[in-house]
């Protein structure tokens, strides 16, 4: 199309402008995160329904007394195949079961301010802005702390206000730390531990030289709690599905139709690409 | 153009008498003949050339999906995030228009900077375009303006700490920065009030100017025609008896065909974007934007939407030690300015020029030059009409140094861009710090070194 | 443009084509920006239907409830008020209720009564002429709106006149019977308003 000359700039801007969608589109994207844990991705699958229903039950029962979903509508829930028997009786625990109503909470913002100093957040975009990936990690990396005002603190949000409410479905965990002197051992050390571990980088000074230790904290149940680890990592994924699934209700009927629509569209492209040739063939 | 002293066109075909009827009252059929199919373009126009009548549409879109917006958004600081996910949840097709807008704005940006750098490839800029390219220019702060006042609208974390950098930048103007942010933002902190009249701005005010600007524009466009990959004049070769130039074709039908295409070529990846990636990664709809706005916690990393993060680079780059290097350059141009200038008055004038200016450089708070920079390298472009002093205007016909140039000004773009999206370092700082200056260097060097750069002739005729 | 006497085959073809695709796509398009403009699941939520007790209701008496925004009626209605009904028949517009059938008085509210169950008129409360809300006036007597006046609805915005089942009386403004809503019992003193029953 284009004359020899002036080609060789144009290709590399096409090129830095693809580079740099390639990196959006790898997930090297805006530093937002502010925790510098190495993230898992969450197993969930959004069309699993009963997933998605465990994943519901367990935020009624273990979230919903101090977190609110207040953008959702407890009707929506049928999406998910409950009935609305189901969802009237086996959902909602306010006085008025009235199944129109949002998924708000009990607690008010000044009883949280006053037992946990600040107030719960909603719930209802959390897997968007923090993600899932990190929200699979938050539930499992809870701990043990006496010197924290709850009791309990987490790997993946340093002195976190909020307690441990899974704790009875998982048991009692501690915090194992064990150091290392090369990111190497720590690394494989972090592949063989059976539970949730991350590796941390310490500077220090040792025998009076700056050193790094390689820090592998973990996660170990003390006593346990209802169910056993693998069931409870199941559990939680459960629970992140719904929270992705409560983030965005549509997007399964989004990927869907989008199928349909960018199909039409790449028909429309090459049908009017024909109509384009046709008429050109005048222009010489 | 004045239908008064042209008898009026003859309407043809089947609906002659009623385009008849209409033509002696209305000039349709001269206003489609002088706009439409009796309009000449040049042949040759490539890929680049999409952007325009793609920045219409999407400006159009913008609108319309903007309007049905309206209808549910709530502008009030308790309710406008809960009003979007309203949207986003419970309004029929909510999610899809919500999408639609705000993949959008990027779609206008992407489309806005490859029409600019059309602009820049093939000397769109140079006489007689000048006005058509300020105008442009105009254009682009104006949408700035709009988008970033949009971004105001979910009420996020981001869309409140973005405003609140930003209207203080007008803070640190000298004497009248605190009154003049207080007076944009109706009150002490980005609040309800900054809301409110920002939403007012965003629907009808702004969205008016740009109509406006547009309307300009394409009427600057069709009195000097378009350029071309080239760079060359169409209207100087016409066919002596019918007066049309002779690489020129009719815009409809061959244009009004081509760019169906290109409408159409661009809905495919913009539906793809909203229905499979409009979040596109956190670089469309921020991830910390879907956090409800907290004036007592500011978010630890944040980064403004990514068409604004090359300004956002530069202005973190021109700190203290940036004015060592702003007062060598300036130093440096002044005196490149004064060996190519005869006339001592004007002489004498740059040369009190940079001496003010230097010593601003050392009395002045930095942030204060970083707001006049900031402001600056958008603007900048305006000039290019005046800095440019190369014989040829498509690149195909300049020589080495300008392509050197420009690939350049193109990485240091990127470059600042991804820098803006990262926390502050002491490396990255120095590397914005090189990119701002590359960038500024790109501006302010041109006139030289395209006097310098050795051009091929161009051709009489167009060649592709 | 072209010299051809006429226009090609592939090119008419390849028009009609590309009108109709993006005729196709347009509407397309379109569609959401439609739907978009239709009740929202707020707007369905706060227009669901409401559930009345009526077993403290007492006979003579009447409630209102809301339901979409506009007032419904349930009188309890005594062996005095039916047959004042059954005179009234020769006074009113529409007696056997036929007018916009379906749309102003459902199918099981289409007899002598214009309700379910004869003691309990179901209605909405807003004058079939403008929308005003008409006055109680259950005591038979002499009215200055009626010399022989049974009992009904007296609208005072424009002098509308509806008897004790809400047949509107011939010669007043009002042009329609009050509407009775879509509603159904869900016990004997349990009325849910806004649905029909659900035939099992």
């Amino acid at each position: 199309m284009q004359a020899g000359t002036g080609k060789g700039d144009v290709m590399k801007t096409i090129l830095s402008a693809l580079l740099f969608a390639a990196l959006a589109g790898l997930g090297v994207g805006p530093v937002i995160a502010d925790a510098e844990l190495r993230l898992q991705r969450a197993p969930i699958d959004p069309r699993n329904t009963s997933s998605l229903q465990a994943g519901t039950r367990t935020f009624v029962d273990y979230c919903q007394g101090c977190h609110s979903a207040s953008h959702m509508r407890y009707n929506r829930l049928a999406d998910l195949g409950f009935s609305e028997e189901q969802i009237k009786d086996e959902l909602i625990f306010t006085a008025d079961r009235k199944i129109g109503q949002m998924m708000d909470t009990g607690m008010t913002k000044a009883d949280a301010k006053a037992w946990f100093g600040t107030a719960a957040p909603d719930l209802s975009v959390i897997a968007r802005s923090r993600g899932a990936d990190w929200l699979y990690a938050f539930l499992r990396s809870f701990y043990r702390d006496p010197l924290s005002s709850t009791g309990w603190n987490n790997l993946a949000f340093e002195r976190v206000a909020m307690p441990h409410a899974l704790w009875p479905l998982q048991g009692e965990p501690v915090l194992e730390v064990r150091e290392f002197k090369t990111k190497e051992e720590a690394e494989a050390a972090r592949i063989q531990a059976k539970s949730f571990s991350v590796v941390v980088e310490r500077e220090g000074e040792s025998g009076g030289k700056e050193t790094t230790r390689y820090v592998l904290q973990s996660i170990n149940i003390e006593k346990p709690g209802a169910i056993n680890q693998a069931k409870y990592d199941e559990t939680v994924r459960d629970l992140v599905n719904f929270l992705v699934w409560l983030s965005e209700p549509n997007q399964v009927f989004r990927k869907e139709a989008g199928i349909i629509v960018v199909l039409f569209f790449a028909m429309l492209t090459l049908l009017m690409w024909f109509l384009y040739k046709e008429f050109w063939k005048d222009v010489h | 153009m004045a239908a008064s002293e042209k008898p009026p066109i003859a309407a043809t075909g089947p609906f002659a008498g009623i385009l008849g009827w209409i033509e002696r009252r209305y000039p349709l059929l001269a206003t489609w003949n002088a706009h439409l199919a009796g309009y000449y373009a040049p042949k040759n126009l490539n890929f680049w050339y999409y952007f325009g009548s793609l920045l219409m549409f999407t400006l159009v879109l913008q609108i319309a999906t903007g309007i049905w917006l309206t209808m549910d958004y709530k502008a009030d600081a308790e309710r406008a995030f809960a009003s979007v996910e309203f949207i986003m949840r419970e309004v029929p097709a909510g999610w899809w228009m919500r999408y639609m807008h705000s993949t959008g704005a990027s779609a206008i940006f992407i489309c806005l900077y490859l029409h600019l750098f059309r602009g820049m490839l093939y000397g769109s800029y140079r006489e007689p375009r000048e006005l058509l390219w300020v105008g442009g220019v105009v254009l682009f702060l104006t949408m700035m303006a709009e988008s970033f006042m949009g971004y105001l609208m979910p009420w996020g974390q981001m869309s409140y700490w973005g405003a609140q950098v930003i209207v203080n930048l007008f803070d640190a103007l000298p004497i009248i920065g605190p009154d003049l942010a207080l007076w944009i933002r109706g009150d002490y902190v980005t609040s309800d009030a900054t809301l409110n009249r920002f939403f007012s701005f965003h629907v009808i005010a702004v969205p008016l100017v740009l109509l406006g600007l547009v309307a300009t524009h394409l009427v600057a466009l069709h009195h000097v025609g378009s350029s071309n990959p080239d760079g060359i004049e169409i209207k100087k070769v016409k066919d002596p008896k019918t007066g049309i130039p002779l690489d020129g074709i009719p815009f409809h039908p061959y244009y009004t065909v081509k760019d169906l295409f290109g409408v159409s070529a661009f809905l495919t990846v913009f539906f793809a974007i909203v229905f499979f990636a409009p979040e596109m990664g956190g670089y469309f709809l921020e991830d910390n934007n879907f956090i409800p706005a907290d004036p007592l916690k500011t978010p630890l990393h944040f980064a403004p939407v990514w068409y604004f993060t090359p300004y956002y680079s530069i202005l973190r780059a021109i700190t203290e030690k940036f004015m060592w290097a702003a007062a060598i350059g300036t130093i440096g141009m002044a005196l490149l300015i004064i060996g190519s200038v005869k006339s001592k008055a004007l002489r004498g004038a740059i040369a009190a020029i940079a001496i003010a200016l230097v010593a601003g450089y050392f009395t002045l708070d930095a942030k204060v030059w970083g707001v006049a920079v900031f402001g600056l390298s958008p603007g900048i472009f305006a000039l290019l009409p005046w800095l440019d002093r190369s014989p040829a205007k498509s690149i195909r016909y300049r020589g080495p140094i300008y392509k050197a140039a420009l690939a350049l000004f193109v990485i240091a773009v990127f470059l600042l861009g991804y820098l803006g999206t990262q926390t502050v370092t002491e490396v990255r700082t120095l590397l914005a710090q090189i990119g701002t200056v590359v960038y500024f260097g790109f501006f302010f060097l041109m006139p030289w070194y395209t006097r310098m750069d050795r051009c091929k002739p161009e051709p009489e005729r167009v060649t592709s | 443009m072209s010299d051809k006497q006429g226009v090609s085959r592939r090119r008419r073809n390849l028009v009609i084509g590309a009108s109709c695709a993006g005729g196709a796509a347009a509407a397309g398009m379109a569609t959401p920006f439609a739907a978009f403009m239709l009740p929202s699941q707020r707007a369905k939520a706060m227009g669901a239907s409401v559930e009345v007790d009526v077993s403290n209701l007492s006979p003579g008496e009447k409630a209102t409830i809301e339901w979409r925004g506009r007032p419904v009626w349930i009188l309890h209605r005594t062996k005095e008020m039916l047959a004042a009904i059954k005179a009234d028949d020769s006074k009113v517009a529409d007696p056997k209720s036929e007018r916009k059938p379906g749309d102003v008085t459902p199918a099981y509210a289409k007899n002598e009564y214009r309700s379910i169950k004869p003691e309990f008129l179901v209605v909405v409360g807003s004058c079939t002429h403008l929308g005003c809300s008409p006055q109680d006036k259950f005591q038979a007597g002499k009215e200055s709106f009626a010399p022989e006046w049974h009992g009904g609805f007296y609208c005072p915005c424009h002098g509308a006149l509806f008897d004790l089942a809400g047949r509107v009386y011939k010669n007043t403004p009002a042009p329609d019977n009050l509407k009775v809503p879509p509603h159904t019992y869900l016990s004997d003193t349990r009325i849910l308003i806004g649905e029909d029953k659900k035939d099992a």
